[in-house]
């Protein structure tokens, strides 16, 4: 096995260990898809929009995995700024070990997206489950890149959680089917992947462009996550 | 056993860092050319009141941090200790000595003669499946500086490696640098003791961000 591969392996079994972790992968996509769903849709009337139903379970579904992919790409960087570092000084380069937390960041991510996508399956049932995993999973790549760079960003735990939150709540809040999604809602990072989770709720299609607009922000989001962690892995100015 | 050719050369570092947030933004200097020389077989010190800027020279010399002036050559294998513990709290002591080993490029066998000799030296093979959440500052403190030695490397850079070790520890400690020193290694330790200036063959000290030999 190369040093990327051993050092990814181990970077995924430190999260992995984490008792916490693992009780908000079971938790959090159980509480979004079968909890929020109802919730999600009076917050959506409340605020003029429109999700409910299927869709609603589905778009909690994508939510579950943006929220947790976001906190765990931040502590990714927070907490092992320090050793990330040291490690690449003693040999393995910054740019190595940035390859190594990114392929456990998107193992992380596909974990994350089968529990959740599970959990809809098993709990609400949806009409078109290749396309509803498949926006699944762009939630979560999405939200890694945000939970990255925040991290690179801000090393305070406390200040660093509470900016993914916020992200995330003016992200779910301006969404499809909430708020109605004009102006700067077109721009947040999710937008499409709401569209495209929200038909397959529905049981309806996605057009293409939809899912280039998907695929480019899920590649544009792991690309700024590899910058992300080479840098918190290079040597820094202060 | 010293070599007239410093290893390690560090001439004129300078380094400030800002702080505040503007207009109260301002630089504080910290180095304001400090330099130092470390040869083979040397064991040099590196003494200053708390907030002088040790670590901060280190971290520079050893390339952490980068430097607004002055020059640094090393040449040879580096082995850096830091203050702090620098480890991941969810991984077990094997599986640092597992990382590093990659990082080093050692193969199997070295890595396993490597990690077993210094399990031995410093006295914690009983820790090599315990995760380090579980670990006490000491033990930390011992793997931090066998991380730092598994490679055997030419030129060592310890910073205050000893924090947290008990009185028998810290002694063994004092054994394995002046062994080292003797095989050849090149080592620079920062400390505050005045009474471990005797154990060193070289001291300076770093005050107003400048060094001197004392």
């Amino acid at each position: 096995m190369t040093a990327i591969a051993i050092s990814g392996a181990e970077f995924l079994r430190e999260h992995l260990r984490a008792r916490m972790t693992l009780a908000m992968l079971v938790v959090l996509p159980a509480l979004f898809v079968l909890v929020s769903a109802s919730v999600l849709g009076e917050f959506a009337k409340a605020l003029g929009g429109s999700v409910a139903g299927d869709s609603a379970s589905a778009l909690g579904a994508g939510w579950a995995a943006a929220f947790l992919a976001g906190a765990l790409g931040f502590f990714q960087v927070s907490s092992s700024r320090g050793a990330d570092r040291r490690l690449a000084l003693a040999g393995m380069g910054a740019v190595r070990v940035a390859v190594a937390r990114i392929s456990a960041s998107v193992t992380l991510g596909l974990l994350i997206s089968l529990v959740a996508f599970a959990t809809l399956l098993l709990a609400a049932g949806v009409a078109h489950p290749p396309h509803a995993f498949a926006a699944i999973l762009a939630f979560a790549l999405i939200y890694i890149g945000i939970g990255t760079l925040v991290g690179s960003l801000i090393s305070d735990p406390l200040e660093g959680s509470l900016t993914v939150a916020f992200i995330f709540l003016i992200d779910a809040f301006s969404g499809p089917g909430m708020s109605g999604g004009d102006g700067i809602a077109q721009l947040m990072p999710t937008r499409k992947a709401a569209d495209v989770l929200i038909a397959a709720g529905a049981g309806q299609g996605s057009p293409t462009g939809d899912w280039i607009a998907v695929g480019l922000a899920a590649l544009g989001a792991l690309a700024l996550a590899t910058i992300a962690f080479w840098l918190s892995a290079r040597s820094r100015s202060s | 056993m010293t070599d007239t050719e410093p290893i390690l050369s560090a001439e004129g570092i300078e380094k400030g860092f800002h702080r505040g947030l503007p207009p109260h933004r301002r630089l504080v200097e910290v180095l304001r050319g400090a330099s130092l020389e470390v040869r083979r077989g040397e064991l040099v010190g590196l003494v200053g009141e708390n907030g002088s800027g040790k670590s901060t020279l280190m971290k520079v010399v050893v390339g952490l941090l980068e430097r607004d002036g002055g020059t640094v050559a090393r040449e040879g294998k580096l082995g850096y200790c830091p203050q702090t513990p620098l480890l991941w709290e969810k991984l077990t002591v094997d599986e640092h000595f597992e990382l590093f080993a990659r990082a080093y490029e050692l193969g199997s066998a070295e890595a396993t003669a490597a990690s077993g000799a210094l399990l031995e030296e410093l006295q914690f093979e009983r820790y090599r499946g315990y995760r380090i959440e579980d670990l006490s500052g000491g033990t930390r403190q011992k793997l931090n500086l066998a991380l730092a030695l598994m490679h055997t490397p030419d030129l060592l850079l310890l910073d205050e490696p000893y924090s947290g070790f008990d009185w028998e520890t810290y002694l063994r400690f004092w054994e394995m640098s002046e062994r080292r020193r003797g095989e050849g290694m090149g080592i620079l330790i920062v400390s505050h003791l005045i009474s471990e200036r005797e154990r060193l063959d070289r001291v300076y000290e770093l005050s107003d961000g400048r060094t001197v030999e004392a």
